[in-house]
């Protein structure tokens, strides 16, 4: 049945190549179409198994809150500068809009119109739906991509609640702060509550929230004293004098690091991280933007980071690692063929065989997955290697018979029927091995095994129906040619004799070559059980991308990471309990949710009898319009105690090595260890004393300062309840979905996630005590590992148990299987252990290369097995030196396919590549020393127990 | 003669049987007797991690009376902090300060003996002493170990209902030549099965008849930093007057 169809192949070819043409071509249109609905994704979820409960709650956050999908701008320069910078830029982001499809858009609506008007009358239902489909595609016109960009604080709805939203206790010790609106008055409150504090809140600066709070506070404190020296040098403005109020009651507006070197600014899109279109457009004109507000701001620098700024770098870097590597390895194979066929034209067929054998994977590809992720889009070099061996063997098998005199159609059936069964049975054995990752749980493993099985099948059908069309149409030239000029062809002996060389030493010192081979795998074993796994997610990603660069910045600047990790709560309540349970944990730096706006009605009780104290006091406060001059001694020895509370919070902070305490009392007091450092109350104090008209300059101070802080105090002082409805809509944004009925509370972890294994699984192990369903980067990926683990273990266990039965039923006896399996068995422990020796390491992309080089690696140990029982005893040279050349040959192609994934910016597929590349070299290299050192040993068995010899006779036979 | 030889051969076998058998309770009791010692005297240095991840040493002297329920810290170095201060009396109940930059006193409230000491990872109440081991646990022998070398008993130390410490459960290995704790596991106060802190202590010598740990290393697992203590010189024999532990006398 099978040689039928295969004969019938190449009569079709030999007889009628143009209509096969015909044919191929119009298939490669189709599969090109295919081919480009393709897209790639580099998100860590998408490798995960779809129903995964992890999976599940992200896909639902980003579904539905808004905020989780974000672009964020670092900018970093003057402190000035920068929020002038955000000022200009925020406006110029909101109004973005992407147009580049609103002619489709229009087109679109013009034919639902059309198809609307043709709709019966009372077809209501159909008419609804067209109707809202056009409005659907009417709201992408001119579409508005940004809705909000966050960087500074909305502080109208802390003007009108922020009493309610501090706790009881510390309402209690700070109360008095709010209580004289008076620059004495208030000065004295803020010391009185400075001293309170270490009495009765010994913690006040033991965690990160406290720290925190500590450094707004004095961020507060630095602003009024900058203003009050503005106002000794009568340039104080109402506005400057407001600023101080409202930062020394609201803290800080802008998001500064604590350095205020550097600002950052949240864009929250109208698109969710799923719409790829809308995400890159949405990228590129904001760095545009950027770019442009540069020219304007040379002396500040901008990026832009974030999920949409990650996934645009991440997939332009992966389609422009994707492609260099494929260009690198179809020149690498190129030069390879031609090199070892000494010729030019047949490895130019193979190669644009294989090209359009990429191109029909690659169709195939978006029919079976639709979108390429982190592990398949490096199908084509995947491919490329390991579909090059067939039109090898291909091209071999014609050339071969046509140098020996035979016609293009004896010579293509001979192919097809000798050669042609051979590569079917290869390229089945690769890719089953392939398609056993279809068990995996993992969508990316199972996705990978897919994309190359088939791709792999595709390659094959591309082999023997297009490079024959090829070889027939050129060898009928030839013959042509041949014809006209009466010449006789050429022939050349194209095997490698050193290899045949070789492999006949290596066997005729079979025990020195085992025994040499044992010896270096037992050191290569040692070296493998030596290697570690590199837990650090960021050792994969492209190095250099200015969205991961900028991450690391928004760490050290505001010690913050960015790789929160995200929880769903069904009710504020129950966001309130998970907030704080992981509040409550040690891995934990910071909890944000939407409690913090809304505390509970039992809390609000206890605050309201506090903030009732403040109103009366502040109602009863009058506000002094000027300052007398015998009140300036007063004012300063308030100054002078002011000083002695932040000297004293800044040797404690030093002692508690809270250094961002410490420096920002630095910024006010000096600092210690630096002689020259001034303190910045002294100087105002020396201010004080040494102006003769201090006391009206102070006064046209309190003049626009009293006053605001007395009616901003008593706006605060509402005991109206706060519910959600109060909220302002950038606070809804943030915590909650569009329904307002899901709450999103987001966990920020204390340490390094990727750098510190052990922190890592603390952090986890701590949201798996808040909530089960906690989701986000580290739990993502944690759990990828380990279900990646458990799929690569299944695998290869499957993968050797399929590769042993297929060469069982190959070779009839399993003692053979065994035989072939040998090189691959010591060629893996030689890759692991060359790959600890070169430095590398385990991570969770080049894993993948294990279960894949069993399929890959077992080709070479098969072909010379088959070979050697062809062939007979004592032609070891002849085996080497004809089969030799042929694995020698798909190896490099192999390696240099994999190899050139090496240059990839990508550097979890760099590793992917060299592991592969060492792996399929090693078992090349255990092929040709383990092989003829058993076959030697087999061999001579024979000669010297004669009872054996039937029994392998009967095997070679 | 012979019987006189047997009668010691028998009581000796029986003083190792009963040290043999000694119950968890007796063991800790020993433990608690070796680490509060009437008065001492001593200069250690300590290294922290600060919150910016750098790490700042510290050379500290310290006396204690009343078998660890005062205590006085003076520091030493850095220059910045010379002079700095820390009170801490009733077993670190009440704990006050003094800023020799301000030349004031402060007192901090009573319920920080559970908080990090100045950044470290001792809290005020790993410092404190007292009798926290026999008043607020319950001591259960397990089977003996060896530990960093020593021949060691082993201790679970259980939080009793009214215990007022942090700490759900201690694991601790105490050397049997010298009853000195030279490992003590710390367990989170919420959860038994979680490590919270591990204190690992060597170079014990003894001084003035006390088995002394020189080094003592704090290791945060839930933090993962580790604080660690040098002795430099230390004293039991000493006489430590009351008026040390004054708030007048933090200014001195």
């Amino acid at each position: 049945m099978r040689e039928k169809i295969l004969r019938r192949l190449a009569d079709l070819h030999a007889q009628h190549p143009w209509r096969m043409l015909i044919f191929v071509s119009l298939l490669t249109i189709l599969f090109m179409i295919f081919a480009g609905q393709l897209t790639t994704t580099m998100r860590v979820s998408d490798l995960m198994p779809e129903k995964h409960p992890r999976v599940v709650a992200f896909n639902k956050v980003i579904d539905e809150f808004a905020a989780a999908t974000n672009l964020t701008v670092v900018v970093q320069g003057d402190e000035h500068r920068i929020k002038a910078f955000a000022d200009a830029l925020a406006p110029r982001i909101l109004s973005l809009v992407d147009s580049s499809q609103n002619e489709k858009w229009r087109q679109e609506i013009a034919a639902l119109d059309k198809k609307l008007a043709r709709l019966d009358a009372h077809d209501t239902e159909k008419q609804a739906d067209i109707v809202q489909e056009i409005r659907q595609k009417q709201r992408r016109l001119d579409f508005k991509l940004f809705q909000r960009v966050d960087y500074k604080t909305d502080t109208e709805f802390f003007k009108d609640h922020m009493l309610m939203l501090i706790k009881a206790g510390d309402l209690n010790n700070t109360k008095e702060l709010f209580m004289d609106p008076n620059l004495v008055g208030l000065i004295r409150n803020l010391n009185n509550s400075m001293e309170k504090e270490y009495v009765g809140q010994q913690q006040s600066i033991s965690t990160r929230e406290k720290e925190d709070g500590a450094v707004a506070f004095i961020g507060g404190i630095e602003n009024l004293i900058e203003t009050l020296q503005l106002s000794m040098d009568d340039h104080v403005t109402p506005n400057a004098a407001q600023k101080a109020a409202d930062k020394l009651l609201f803290g800080e507006p802008y998001m500064l690091s604590y350095d205020r070197s550097a600002l950052v600014m949240i864009g929250i899109p109208h698109f969710t991280i799923m719409d790829r279109d809308l995400l890159l457009i949405a990228a590129v004109q904001v760095q545009e933007l950027v770019d442009d507000m540069l020219q304007e701001f040379p002396d500040v620098s901008a990026g832009l980071t974030g999920s949409i700024a990650r996934e645009h770098d991440e997939q332009v870097y992966a389609e422009q690692s994707f492609s260099y590597s494929t260009i690198i390895a179809f020149v690498f194979i190129l030069f390879i063929l031609v090199f070892s066929f000494r010729m030019w034209v047949a490895p130019l067929f193979a190669m644009a065989t294989l090209f359009i054998g990429v191109i029909w994977a690659m169709g195939a590809a978006w029919l079976a997955v639709q979108q390429l992720n982190m592990m398949t889009a490096m199908m084509a070099v995947i491919l490329l290697g390991l579909g090059i061996d067939f039109a090898i063997h291909f091209v071999a098998s014609f050339t071969e018979r046509r140098a020996a005199g035979d016609t293009i159609d004896a010579s293509l059936e001979h192919t097809f029927l000798k050669s042609v069964k051979g590569i079917i049975t290869g390229a089945l054995t690769t890719a089953c091995a392939f398609l056993t990752l279809m068990i995996s749980e993992t969508r990316g493993m199972r996705e990978l095994g897919i994309v190359i099985g088939v791709g792999l099948l595709a390659i094959l059908l591309a082999t023997v129906l297009v490079l024959p069309i090829m070889l027939v149409l050129r060898e009928r030239r030839i013959d042509k040619k041949i014809a006209l000029c009466k010449k006789t062809r050429k022939k050349r002996d194209i095997s490698f004799r050193f290899l045949g060389r070789l492999a006949e030493h290596f066997s005729g010192s079979y025990a020195f070559t085992l025994g040499f081979a044992l010896v270096i795998t037992a050191i290569l074993i040692w070296s493998a059980l030596q290697i570690k796994y590199d837990h650090n997610m960021m050792n994969i990603e492209p190095k250099g991308l200015q969205s991961i660069a900028l991450q690391d910045t928004v760490l050290e600047k505001f010690d913050l990471s960015l790789e929160s990790s995200l929880i769903l709560a069904n009710s504020v309540q129950e966001s309130r309990e998970l907030a704080e349970k992981s509040k409550d944990k040690s891995s934990v730096a910071l909890v944000s949710d939407i409690s913090a706006y809304l505390p509970t009605p039992r809390e609000q009780a206890e605050r309201a009898p506090h903030i009732m104290e403040i109103k009366t006091a502040m109602h009863r406060a009058t506000v002094r319009q000027d300052i007398a001059p015998t009140r300036l001694p007063l004012l300063i020895d308030e100054l002078d105690r002011l000083e002695t509370n932040i000297i004293e919070m800044q040797d404690m902070a030093f002692l508690g090595g809270q250094d961002k305490v410490d420096n920002a009392c630095k910024t006010i007091v000096g600092d210690p260890e630096n002689p020259d450092a001034v303190s910045r109350v002294q100087q105002l104090i020396a201010e004080i004393e040494n102006a003769s008209n201090a006391a009206p300059l102070l006064s046209q101070f309190q003049r626009f300062f009293a006053p605001y802080f007395k009616n901003t105090v008593l706006r605060m002082s509402t005991t109206d309840p706060i519910t959600l409805s109060d909220l302002p809509v950038s606070v809804l944004d943030q915590y909650s979905n569009k329904t307002r009925e899901k709450f999103l509370v987001t966990v920020y972890p204390a340490g390094p996630l990727w750098e510190d294994k052990e922190f890592l699984e603390r952090f986890n192990a701590d949201l798996d005590r808040v909530s089960q369903r906690a989701t986000g980067s580290a739990p993502l990926f944690t759990a990828l590992i380990s279900i990646f683990a458990r799929d690569g273990r299944n695998a290869v266990l499957l993968t050797v148990m399929l590769v042993f039965a297929l060469l069982w039923i190959d070779f009839r006896k399993p003692q053979y299987a065994l035989l072939a399996m040998i090189p691959l068995a010591a060629g893996i422990f030689w890759m692991v252990g060359l790959m600890n020796l070169v430095g590398m390491q385990f991570n969770f992309v080049n894993l993948i290369g294990l279960p894949l080089i069993i399929g890959i690696g077992i080709d070479d140990g098969v072909h010379l097995m088959h070979r050697w029982k062809i062939e007979g005893h004592g032609h070891m040279r002849t085996v080497f030196a004809g089969t030799g050349k042929a694995i020698l040959l798909t190896s490099l192609t192999t390696m240099f396919a994999f190899g050139s994934l090496i240059f990839s910016a990508f550097r979890g597929w760099a590793s992917f590549g060299a592991a592969l590349t060492i792996g399929v070299g090693a078992c090349f290299l255990t092929s040709i020393i383990f092989l003829p050192g058993v076959m030697g040993f087999l061999e001579r068995k024979v000669v010297h127990q004669p009872e054996k010899v039937r029994e392998v006779e009967e095997i070679e036979a | 003669m012979k019987d006189y030889f047997s009668f010691f051969a028998a009581l000796l076998c029986l003083c190792r049987f009963s040290l043999a058998n000694e119950s968890g309770e007796q063991i800790i009791q020993q433990v608690n007797d070796n680490l509060n010692v009437e008065n001492s005297h001593s200069i250690s240095q300590m290294t922290i991690i600060t919150t910016s991840g750098n790490t700042r040493t510290f050379v500290f002297e310290s006396w204690s009376k009343d078998n660890g329920e005062k205590t006085l810290i003076c520091y030493r170095e850095p220059t910045r902090v010379k002079g700095q201060a820390t009170l801490m009396l009733n077993n670190a109940d009440d704990i006050w300060m003094y800023f020799p930059r301000t030349q004031r006193v402060r007192k901090l409230a009573t319920h920080a003996k559970k908080q990090k000491m100045e950044g470290s990872d001792f809290s005020y109440e790993d410092m404190g002493g007292g009798d926290a081991f026999i008043n607020d646990f319950v001591a259960k022998r397990l089977d003996d170990e060896e530990m960093q070398g020593c021949d060691c008993y082993k201790l679970e130390l259980t939080r009793k209902p009214d215990g007022d410490v942090s700490y759900s459960r201690l694991v601790m290995w105490v050397i049997k030549e010298n009853y000195y704790p030279i490992v003590i596991d710390y367990y989170d106060e919420d959860d038994r099965q979680r490590l919270h802190k591990r204190l690992t202590q060597s170079e014990i010598k003894v001084i003035d008849g006390i088995p002394t740990a020189h080094k003592a290393v704090m290791h945060d697992k839930n933090d993962n930093t580790q604080t660690q203590i040098e002795m430099l010189q230390v004293r039991y024999l000493v006489d430590v007057p009351d008026d040390m532990f004054t708030e007048r006398s933090l200014k001195k």
